[in-house]
Order: C-alpha cells, then sequence, then structure tokens
C-alpha cells in the first residue's frame, strides 16, 4: 500500500532475533488443542456415526431442503449484519476519533452499553418500541409520517436490528484505534493538493482503516453465525438460524450425531467462505495495508471539519440515538410495578430494585461474573497478544493456516464446545468450580484477542522496531518502550472484546457451573420458560449505571493529571 | 471437669453421624417455578423427614446426558417433561420409578410414566384479547374459532415448533379428539394439519418462540388470539391486562419430577418423589402458580376461586387432549423438520 514496511514484512530479518516464533504461537496453541480441540473433535465425530463409519447424517442435511435454506439464510443475515455495523461504525468511530476526551467516553460508553443488558431485556425493549404499536409507530403516526403501522420486527428487519445493535461495537473499536494512528499530516496534505471529503476518505481514510475495519467485520460475521436468541425472539420463521436448530439438537431432540453434523457444515461452509473471500479479494493484502506512524493522533483539520465531516458528524448522532434507543426504554421498564414489561408503566415503584438487593443470588452472582470475566481478560490478553506476535513473526505460507486456527473458537458452536468441555472436565472435578467456566471462557475469548491484537501489530510500523534493536534496545526493552505503547489500543479494544465474551456468555455457563458458581447471565436466563423475572431489568439498569459512573470517574481523574 | 469430657465424647461419637445425615439435591429451572417448588414441597418435606435438600438450576437434557455419560451426577430429582423425557429415556437417562417404590395408582392415567413422577399439569389453549372481543359480543372458544378469521378478525400468534400446534390444527378441522394422533401419524393427516396452519399464516403475526412473546403481543395489542399456556396468561391475568383464556377445549401437558441414572441419593429422591404426588402435598403447589394437581383427590384441599384458574380440573379435562409424549419422541423430528418447511414456504 505504502513504501513503508511493517513489521510482518521483516519476520525473518532482524526482529527474527530476541522474540522466537514458538514462543508466541505455543502457549494459546496448546490451550487450543487441549481445551478446545479435544473436546470438539470428539463431539464432531458423531456426525460420522457411533462406531461404524456413516454418512447417513449428511444424507439427511442434503434430502430435507430446510437445512440448505436455513443454512443459507444463516451467512445472508450474518453478511447484511456486517455491513450495517461497518456502515454505521465509521461515521460513530470518526467522530469518537476527533472529539475530546469526554465526548468520547460518552460515546464509548453508548457502543458498549448493548452488552451490559442481558440479551432477554434487549430483546424485549427492542420489541416494546418496534412492535405495532409500539412506541416508533406510535411516533411515526401521530407525526402524520405513516397512515398504518409499519411491520419492523417478526421479520428481517427486525433481526437485523437487534443483531446490528449489540454487535456494532466489534467494528467501533478497531475502527476508532484505526482512526486514532491515522496521520493528520496525510490529511492536511491531501486538503491541500485540493482533494475534497469524498476523496478523501476513498483515497486515504478508507485504505488506511482497513485493517481495523477487516478485523471488525471479521468478528461481527463469526459472531453474527452463532446468533439464535435474537433471531428467534424478533425475527420471523423466515429467520431461523442454524446455531438454533444445532441447540435444539443437542438439547431437545437429544440427536447429538446429527446436531455434529450440522456443526461441521456449518465450520466447513464458514472456512470456505473466508478462504474464497481472503482469494477473491484479497483479504490479506488489505489487512497488510496500514504502516500509519503511530504520531500525532487524527484530529479535525485546522479548517475545520468538511461538509464531509459534517454528514459523519449527522450520522453519527443517528447511529448514537439507535444504540440508546432501548437502554432508555430499559429504564423506565425497571421502575414498573407489574411484572409484566411495558411501556410506559403503568404505576412506578422500586420492587425490582428491593429484590436484587434483599436477595443475596443476585449479588452473588454479579460479583461471580466479574471474577470470572477478570480472570477471563488477563489470562487471554496474554495468550493472544503473544499469539499475535508470533503470528506475525511467522513464515507467510503457514501463516494463514494458523491464523484459521486461532480464530475457530468463533466459528465453532458455543453449544458444541461447552458440552465437549463438560466430557472433558466432569472427570477433573472443575465443572461446578470457577475454573471450569473461566477456562471455557478463555477459549472463546482469546481468538477477540489476537484479531485485535493483529490487526493493531499490522497498522504498526516495523522500521520503529527496527531502529530501536539498532540502537542497541534489547527486544523486551524494545516491545516495552516501543512497539506495545503502539499496539496498546489493540490490546485495550481486545480486553474489552475479552470481557463481554464473558460477562455476556449463557451457554458455556449453562454447562460448567452449579448454583454456587453461577454467573449473572445464567441467573437471569433461569426462570425464563416459565416468566421473565422483571429483576433482571432492574440487574441490568444497575449495570449500565455502574458503568457509567466507573468511566465517569475515571474521566474525571485523568482531567486532572 | 467428667461431665466436659462425655460431652466431648458424645460430641466426637455425634460428629461422624451429622455429617452424614441424609441430603439430596434437587435441579429445576429457577425463577418462580422453582420457588414455588420449594414453598410447596422442598421446604415441608426437609422439616418432616429430615433430609436436607441442596438446589441447583438448569437441568437441561443435554446436561443430564453429560453428567449420566461421565458417571459425574450430582442431581437426585430433575424436573422436565415432553418429547425430550422419552427421547432421554430411549438413552436411558433416567431411573425406572416402580409402583412400589412410588405409588402413582391415584394419579390421572393420562400423567402416569415408568421413568417420572408427574408433579404438575399446564396447558397449551387459546388466550384473548378482551379488549378485540368483550363478553358484549362472541368471544372464541374452540380451536375453529382461533381458525374462523370471519367471525373473530384480527392477528395471531402461534409457537415457532409444532407441538400443540398440529394438534389444535386437526382438531379446529373437525377430528375427534380420539383420531389425533392416529391421523396426523399418516402422510395424509400430517399434510391436512400443516394445510390448516398454512391456510392460517397470513393471518399469524407473530410465530413465538419465548412463553412470554404471546402474553406480550396479546398485551400489546399486536395480536388478538394466541395459542400459549395458560400460566403465562394468567401471569397477565394477574397484572392486570385485557386476556382471558378460552377453556372449552385445551391440550394440557404433565410437568414430570425424574431420578437421574446413578442419583447418589435414590433412596431419598424416592421419598421426595412420594411426598410430593400424595394428594394434599400435590395440591399445594397450585397455592403458588396456575398449575393444576395430577390427581383427582387433591381438589379437596384446592379451594374454588384457585380451581377456576386452573386447566387440570375433571370439569375441564373432559374436552382436553393430553400431549403424546411418546409420539412427540418418535415423531419429533420428522415433524418440525416438514413444520419448519411450511414456515419458510
Amino acid at each position: 500500500m505504502t513504501g513503508i514496511a511493517t513489521s510482518e514484512g521483516r519476520s525473518r530479518s532482524a526482529v527474527g532475533r530476541g522474540f522466537p516464533v514458538w514462543l508466541g504461537l505455543a502457549p494459546f496453541a496448546l490451550v487450543l488443542a487441549v481445551l478446545f480441540a479435544a473436546p470438539v473433535l470428539s463431539l464432531l465425530r458423531l456426525g460420522f456415526g457411533e462406531g461404524a463409519f456413516t454418512l447417513a447424517q449428511f444424507q439427511r442435511l442434503i434430502d430435507v431442503p430446510v437445512y440448505r435454506s436455513v443454512l443459507g439464510t444463516t451467512f445472508g443475515i450474518a453478511g447484511l449484519v456486517t455491513g450495517l455495523s461497518v456502515l454505521a461504525s465509521y461515521p460513530l468511530a470518526y467522530v469518537m476519533a476527533t472529539v475530546g476526551p469526554r465526548t468520547r467516553n460518552l460515546l464509548l460508553i453508548l457502543v458498549l452499553l448493548p452488552f451490559w443488558t442481558s440479551a432477554l431485556v434487549r430483546t424485549t425493549a427492542w420489541i416494546i418500541l418496534l412492535q405495532s404499536n409500539g412506541v416508533v409507530n406510535q411516533l411515526l403516526m401521530a407525526g402524520g409520517l405513516t397512515s398504518s403501522p409499519i411491520a419492523f420486527v417478526y421479520n428481517l428487519s427486525g433481526v437485523l436490528i437487534g443483531m446490528t445493535h449489540v454487535l456494532m461495537p466489534f467494528v467501533v473499536l478497531p475502527l476508532y484505534a484505526a482512526f486514532r494512528s491515522l496521520e493528520l499530516s496525510t490529511v492536511q496534505a491531501a486538503e491541500g493538493l485540493g482533494a475534497g471529503p469524498l476523496t478523501i476518505f476513498s483515497r486515504i481514510i478508507l485504505p488506511l482503516t482497513a485493517p481495523g475495519v477487516v478485523a471488525g467485520a471479521m468478528i461481527v460475521f463469526m459472531n453474527a453465525i452463532g446468533f439464535y436468541l435474537t433471531p428467534a425472539l424478533m425475527g420471523g420463521p423466515g429467520q431461523t438460524m442454524i446455531a438454533q436448530m444445532i441447540a435444539t439438537n443437542i438439547n431437545k431432540e437429544l440427536d447429538w450425531p446429527f446436531a455434529a453434523a450440522l456443526a461441521s457444515v456449518l465450520l466447513v461452509a464458514t472456512v470456505s467462505l473466508l478462504a474464497l473471500f481472503q482469494r477473491r479479494f484479497g483479504l490479506d493484502r488489505l489487512i497488510e495495508g496500514g504502516g500509519g506512524k503511530a504520531g500525532e493522533p487524527f484530529t479535525v483539520t485546522s479548517r475545520g471539519r468538511s461538509w464531509g465531516g459534517w454528514a459523519a458528524v449527522a450520522a453519527a448522532v443517528l447511529v448514537a440515538a439507535f444504540l440508546i434507543a432501548p437502554i432508555v426504554i430499559v429504564f423506565p421498564m425497571s421502575l414498573g410495578s407489574s411484572p409484566f414489561l411495558s411501556f410506559p408503566p403503568d404505576s412506578y415503584s422500586l420492587v425490582w430494585y428491593e429484590n436484587f438487593f434483599s436477595t443475596s443470588k443476585w449479588m452473588a452472582a454479579l460479583t461471580r461474573s466479574l471474577q470470572i470475566a477478570a480472570l477471563v481478560v488477563v489470562i487471554s490478553v496474554g495468550l493472544g497478544t503473544l499469539a499475535a506476535l508470533g503470528v506475525s513473526r511467522m513464515r507467510p505460507r503457514w501463516r494463514a493456516l494458523v491464523e484459521t486456527l486461532f480464530i475457530l473458537p468463533m466459528i465453532v458452536p458455543v453449544i458444541i464446545l461447552a458440552v465437549g468441555l463438560y466430557y472433558l472436565l466432569a472427570p477433573t472435578g472443575l465443572v461446578g468450580s470457577i475454573w471450569g467456566v473461566t477456562l471455557g471462557h478463555v477459549v472463546l475469548a482469546t481468538p477477540y484477542v489476537f484479531i485485535t491484537v493483529r490487526a493493531a501489530l499490522k497498522s504498526f510500523d516495523g522500521n520503529l522496531e527496527l531502529a530501536a534493536l539498532g540502537l542497541g534496545a534489547s527486544w523486551p526493552t524494545m516491545f516495552r518502550r516501543v512497539m506495545l505503547p503502539g499496539i496498546a489500543p489493540g490490546i485495550a479494544a481486545g480486553a474489552i472484546f475479552a470481557f463481554i465474551t464473558s460477562f455476556d456468555d449463557v451457554v458455556i455457563a449453562l454447562f460448567l457451573t452449579n448454583i454456587r458458581s453461577r454467573t449473572l447471565p445464567k441467573l437471569m436466563y433461569e426462570g425464563v420458560a416459565h416468566e421473565i423475572d422483571p429483576t433482571i431489568i432492574a440487574a441490568s439498569c444497575l449495570i449500565i449505571l455502574v458503568t457509567i459512573l466507573v468511566l465517569g470517574a475515571n474521566l474525571l481523574v485523568s482531567k486532572r493529571t | 471437669m467428667k461431665k466436659l469430657l462425655i460431652a466431648a465424647a458424645v460430641a466426637a461419637l455425634l460428629a461422624p453421624v451429622a455429617a452424614s445425615a441424609k441430603e439430596m439435591t434437587f435441579a429445576s429451572w429457577g425463577g418462580a417455578y422453582q420457588e414455588a417448588i420449594r414453598k410447596a414441597w422442598i421446604t415441608p418435606f426437609s422439616k418432616e423427614s429430615g433430609i436436607k435438600v441442596e438446589e441447583d438450576t438448569g437441568p437441561d437434557t443435554a446436561k443430564i446426558k453429560a453428567m449420566v455419560d461421565t458417571k459425574s451426577v450430582t442431581w437426585d430429582v430433575v424436573t422436565g417433561g415432553g418429547g425430550g423425557l422419552m427421547r432421554g429415556v430411549k438413552l436411558g437417562l433416567f431411573e425406572k420409578i416402580t409402583p412400589d417404590m412410588v405409588k402413582t395408582d391415584h394419579v390421572l392415567p393420562g400423567a402416569r410414566n415408568d421413568y417420572a413422577i408427574p408433579s404438575e399439569i399446564f396447558s397449551t389453549l387459546i388466550g384473548y384479547s378482551t379488549k378485540a372481543f368483550p363478553t358484549t359480543g362472541a368471544q372464541p372458544k374452540s380451536f375453529a374459532d382461533f381458525w374462523d378469521t370471519a367471525k373473530f378478525p384480527g392477528k395471531r400468534t402461534l409457537p415457532d415448533a409444532p407441538e400443540t400446534v398440529v394438534e389444535a390444527a386437526l382438531l379446529a378441522d373437525g377430528v375427534p379428539m380420539a383420531d389425533v394422533y392416529k391421523t396426523l401419524s399418516t402422510e395424509a393427516g400430517l399434510k391436512r394439519a400443516l394445510d390448516k396452519i398454512r391456510a392460517l399464516k397470513p393471518q399469524v403475526a407473530v410465530w413465538w418462540s419465548s412463553g412470554a412473546q404471546p402474553v406480550q403481543a396479546l398485551g400489546s395489542g399486536d395480536v388478538v388470539m394466541a395459542l400459549g399456556w395458560n400460566g403465562r396468561f394468567q401471569a397477565g391475568i394477574d397484572s392486570k391486562l385485557p386476556i382471558a383464556m378460552a377453556w372449552d377445549q385445551q391440550i394440557p401437558q404433565v410437568g414430570f419430577f425424574m431420578i437421574p441414572k446413578g442419583a447418589p441419593n435414590k433412596a431419598e429422591a424416592v421419598a421426595f418423589l412420594n411426598y410430593m404426588v400424595k394428594p394434599e402435598n400435590n395440591a399445594r403447589l397450585s397455592e403458588y402458580v396456575a398449575y393444576g394437581p395430577v390427581t383427582e383427590q387433591a381438589w379437596a384441599s384446592i379451594d374454588a376461586g384457585r380451581a377456576a384458574t386452573l386447566p387440570s380440573t375433571p370439569e375441564r379435562l373432559k374436552n382436553a387432549l393430553f400431549l403424546d409424549i411418546e409420539w412427540w419422541a418418535e415423531n419429533g423430528a420428522k415433524v418440525t423438520e416438514a413444520y419448519k418447511t411450511m414456515l419458510k414456504e
């Protein structure tokens, strides 16, 4: 892309010394072999017969057209959600990179809010907003914009809204990091040479932010393939996704061989799709780009925002409104006195908050969740960063293969991993302790760290590393003083993703915890077959408030120093 | 001093006894349901028998299978039902419970099972909006009325899985109760049910996947009629939502308690099941949730006001078709495929 050498290109020369590839790859590879490959393969094997080899399960997949169509729907929805997430993330990430720290932190909170509310609360809030007698339709009709209600939910649009809302952060954060490492002088030079906003966007911003976007888009796509609660609640029968069928066959039909066949097909299809995409669009070359110096952060140019910039700000405001809309609904809902969720509530009370604090199980589960998530962040940031360093120093020939292996935990349906891990860990006695579920989450979370740090390393200027080493710095010193500050935004994004992956997980927790080690999402999920306990809404609101307070306090402290 | 020594010796003798005091673990779905079970059965049972009952949550059949396979069963009694129960039975996940272990001859014949003890009865039936169909006019009564969009105009909601829907469709189409599963077992019969549902598709606004959705949709006015669970509708009614239930025709289902194979405290589990299924004890759950008892003898201890909200009164069971869980274990996969195909058309 540019003439600057990235650290990638020098894998075998100067940087080869000091940091051996195996040291980076081995820890995560070991974890994957023991805690991922072994348990998952032992389950997937069932798809080929429980004894004699047979392809009968796959024959059924081919014979019954509904499975093909569901597979198609799954990829279709995942693709659309990825596109929408990228589209919505650009204006927001641009604004985040060009405003003061106060507004930026506010936007950051907005982006992460969807994760602090349980999936059940989130989807219920959206349905209350979007149903035909919902808030949005009432506003539209009162404003005379439409005469009959628009069907926003129980169809494709409902699924896209619900999924984009929660998956967008995965693009926004890497993209924001990419914007921050853009050089102001490049943009200024282009402006000086008479480039308009559109040219600047397509010729400079787009190519230079590509690594961040591709990393984020990949995470969204993989994640979207595994969704099923949101499509089941906000979609119609046309939006059934494959993960739902896998879960039903595991849990309800107890047809594990067929679930294994479905999961294998999903796995193969996803990996081939990635390979095809890579060949067709040169994913790797796209990612290779970047190479921006970690210098002056990107801000508004001296001449202020162009019309393009202002258009982006307007778009960002809309995106922010989209992100916050269901959260705004959740607060009054949490104050309703009826266990039936409604908006606006008929009468107000604090009964669900009292319930949260008076019943020890809620506090216990919240503490447990935070404990587990903290452990997961520490372990997976270590593993993922090492793995990313190792891969960036590998010979290019094997790199794509290792990279694919390292992100496989994102593609395999979580329930397959959860069941497999139960079989592996039950004899060790780790099931039911916080370590069983922590190990499961580490497997899930490390690929996120790996991807974001990989993207950061790709944008990192390899010449800085060479210069430091050339001036006599040891590798560890160079890493601490030069490379670490450069890739810090990527590590931070990975850490946040690892945290929310752990904090949001239900499936692993269902299998690997008991009543003493259960996490908050598991507790929230309990009882939903019989009722929704509005305490989960109060819990979500409390978490949101605490998040805002912590980030707000952080802002105050950082302003003083 | 001597006294103290004796006391110490006694304490030392007693300690191992206390440590091995009888206990068992019960696992269910948490939330209000498990709380009702705790109040109605667990707490009084513990008091009466001296058996300490630990509780756990999340007895997914898949997890029970994993426990049984790895010989790490920690649960003594779990709750469940439906086709999943029978598929579990086929895989050998549950202990057989013989009549000399737990006496069940007083239980409704439709609720008996060799591997499970019935705990309560809930029902799938029509819930409708009393705003759309107030008492001043005609109100839906039967599954035929659910399909009658001329007489009862407005959107509907149906489950996104076929259990209870195909049965309701055939009943609405005039198939007698006794012939429903016989008819469904034939290709033509299944097609007849699916065609009936297909015809209603344009009027179905929501295909629900969680039991809260039909109540939500009725409450907001997005639909006027729903096929859903009586307990959920009742919760909506209790929260003053404009909902009523049509009790004239229903598809009841039985909730069961099972003992996973290899449960560590089987004797205690059997004692608990015996306690739970006794008529006067079985009646108690209805005080806390709108589920009916599994034995006619229980009605003596339930007051009339509460009985009006419960699905298993002798009167209401006359026109009820019990969900055939063996049939579903046998045919569930095939029917689900056909149902999903019809929905995706």
